[in-house]
């Protein structure tokens, strides 16, 4: 393996993946979890995998740890193939939803517990456990019990558990999910760090987008057994593949219409809703007279009292709802023809001047650069 | 404030009166000086030293100390291992026949339940003894300890034991350093259960015994036939007692648990 220091392995064809998830299917009865699924994940990643809940993204997690056997396909980790190879002997850890504490061991011998399976001598095990205390901060709590940490506590236990054995390859079922928000945003950026400074592969299963924007190098969305979209959060962003993709990670405006061709404003639209043409940059390649859609994130609607000074992608509306969040409001915006518009606006003026409020008659623009061109 | 209302407190007397009093009696009569049975004469320990001195009942004694220290040592193996079967291995062919086998002893009227063994031990000629006694004990208690073990298997997080597993335990080393150490509690408290079971049986021991393998309540019932002593009164305060500690050292493994449970 060349080891190349590049932030985005997966552009470099030179770059071996790390974990390759080859064809697999899982099936229970008829129920087809994992769809003929294939990945790619390369060495020290922070992947993320986004889904709805029952999109099979746990299944695929539990299959990696091997605590599910897949119906077909195999799994290589570092070019060896783990199919096979039951859970107690992977060298892959898992980090559980539930924590999994064992809750009759202090914080000590949980952390040690998966040292102690290996044989290691009592000095090394001594000295791991100690430095994955200092690691997750939790050195004064060594000889507590689960049932005396609060939730933050136990998560950051389970962590330096599923850390210790220094895996290949860690995997988080939603290891979030049970702290409060404060709790979890300054977590994901520990998380980040411990990630960055072990050196270890992560793979994540959320179903806060959010979160998976937050600490990702790149997500894989999933739905129903498949993957729709593996690309950087920027990249999910700013240009999902399909409506789905788009409606799934934040908030989105879709303009349903039919393509008419190209001029040198942009790709045209024939939009549904205001009956009349509407632009962006990016082109596509299809038939005139196909049907397309427009993706608008609400930032990149401008909001305003007065007639933007262009003559294009300019719509029409009243304010119907505020939501005020103190660095930024979100407005919906009634159409004419009754469709409602979702648009946010950073409060930068303190006082209310500038202020829009509801009922005011507003126009919506955007800049073709801003849409995203959707075939799905 | 209605909780200490006239009628509250008066229901509670006459509850707890209904069901404690004769109990009370008798062990205050345990300790009477006088042999008549309804005559205080002042209070004494003397029936006790009797008791100490009547080989009959201190081999009685010791025959129903065997019978339910084999009998609920026996029942909690395998009572515990019924509950885990139907806890952890999901579905399986029989479940439900299995599942209503276990519990079968526990509403069938004891005389059919002591019948049916007697038959079955006649069939199988198997002599009447200490041996019956203790093998018709586990068949009934066993159903107990499995209700036990698997109410508290109900509320076990099963990925504690993928993640053993995950740590690189084996299976087997799992169930010993994980899982039976944590469901510990339930299977001392379901022990402590059979014990008691075991130790209060009348009808199933009648039943099921044989010659020189008569257990404290048969001992206790054939000599009330003779006219109730102060000597019985003493058996019985004894009984009595070991019977109640067994209860609530069993109902306190219980509540820690379950305290235990509510703070992880």
């Amino acid at each position: 393996m060349t080891e190349t220091t590049t932030t985005e392995p997966w552009l470099d064809s030179n770059q071996k993946p790390y974990i390759q998830i080859e064809s697999v299917t899982k099936k229970f009865g008829d129920f087809t979890a994992i769809d003929n699924l294939s990945l790619d994940i390369y060495k020290n990643e922070f992947f993320s995998l986004l889904g709805p809940s029952g999109c099979g993204k746990t299944t695929l997690l539990r299959m990696l740890a091997g605590f599910e056997r897949f119906t077909e396909g195999r799994v290589l980790v570092d070019g060896e193939d783990i199919s096979e190879i039951p859970p107690h002997l992977r060298p892959i850890n898992m980090m559980f939803q539930s924590y999994a504490l064992f809750p009759h061991m202090t914080v000590e011998k949980n952390i040690a517990f998966g040292l102690k399976q290996d044989k290691l001598p009592d000095n090394i095990i001594n000295q791991r456990v100690e430095e994955m205390l200092e690691l997750v901060e939790l050195t004064d709590f060594a000889k507590r019990k689960p049932g005396q940490l609060s939730g933050g506590q136990s998560q950051r236990v389970a962590l330096a558990r599923s850390l210790a054995k220094q895996p290949k390859l860690l995997l988080l079922d939603e290891p979030l999910g049970a702290l409060d928000k404060r709790l979890r945003e300054q977590t994901q950026f520990e998380l980040m760090d411990i990630q960055e400074k072990l050196e270890v592969t992560f793979v994540i299963v959320t179903h806060d987008q959010e979160e998976a924007m937050t600490v990702s190098s790149r997500i894989g969305v999933m739905d129903s057994g498949k993957l729709i979209q593996v690309a950087t959060p920027t990249q999910i962003y700013e240009a999902p593949i399909n409506r789905e993709v788009a409606d799934f990670i934040g908030d989105v405006n879709i303009f349903k219409g039919i393509y008419k061709g190209q001029d040198e404003t942009g790709t045209q639209l024939l939009s549904e809703d205001s009956k009349s043409i509407i632009y962006a940059t990016q082109k596509v390649d299809v038939p005139v007279g196909n049907r397309i859609w427009f993706a608008l994130r609400p930032e990149k609607l401008e909001i305003t009292r007065k007639l933007p000074e262009v003559d294009f992608n300019i719509l029409k509306g009243k304010i119907e709802d505020i939501g005020y969040g103190g660095s930024f409001s979100t407005y919906h915006v009634k159409l004419e023809n009754g469709r409602q518009l979702t648009a946010i606006r950073a409060n930068r003026e303190r006082t209310a001047e500038h202020h829009l409020t509801w009922g005011d008659e507003v126009y919506l623009h955007w800049a073709p650069h801003s849409a995203v061109v959707l075939l799905s | 404030m209605t909780r200490f209302s006239k009628f509250n407190v008066s229901a509670i007397i006459i509850g707890f009166t209904f069901l404690y009093l004769p109990i009370i009696l008798l062990i205050l009569f345990s300790f009477n000086e006088s042999r008549l049975v309804t005559v205080w004469a002042g209070f004494s320990t003397k029936w006790y030293v009797e008791l100490m001195q009547n080989q009959g009942i201190k081999d009685a004694a010791w025959v129903t100390f065997k019978v339910a220290f084999i009998s609920s040592s026996v029942a909690t193996f395998l009572g515990t291992i019924a509950g885990l079967v139907m806890t952890r291995f999901g579905k399986f062919r029989g479940r439900t026949l299995f599942s209503g086998m276990i519990y079968a002893p526990m509403v069938m009227p004891e005389v059919i339940l002591g019948l049916s063994t007697l038959l079955t031990f006649i069939t199988l000629a198997i002599d009447r003894g200490v041996l019956t006694v203790t093998l018709a004990h586990i068949t009934f208690s066993m159903c107990y300890v499995s209700v036990i073990i698997q109410s508290r298997m109900s509320s076990y997080d099963d990925s504690i034991n993928e993640a053993a597993l995950d740590l690189g335990c084996t299976p087997f080393r799992t169930f010993l350093l994980i899982t039976f150490p944590i469901i510990l509690p339930a299977v001392v408290s379901g022990w402590l259960l059979s014990f008691t079971m075991s130790l209060d049986d009348l009808v199933i021991a009648s039943f099921t015994s044989g010659p020189g393998s008569t257990t404290l309540p048969m001992k206790i019932y054939s000599m009330v036939r003779l006219g109730v002593t102060p000597e019985i009164n003493a058996v019985s305060t004894i009984l009595v007692g070991l019977v109640t500690a067994g209860v609530i050292t069993a109902s306190l493994i219980g509540k820690r648990q379950r305290q235990q449970l509510a703070q992880s």
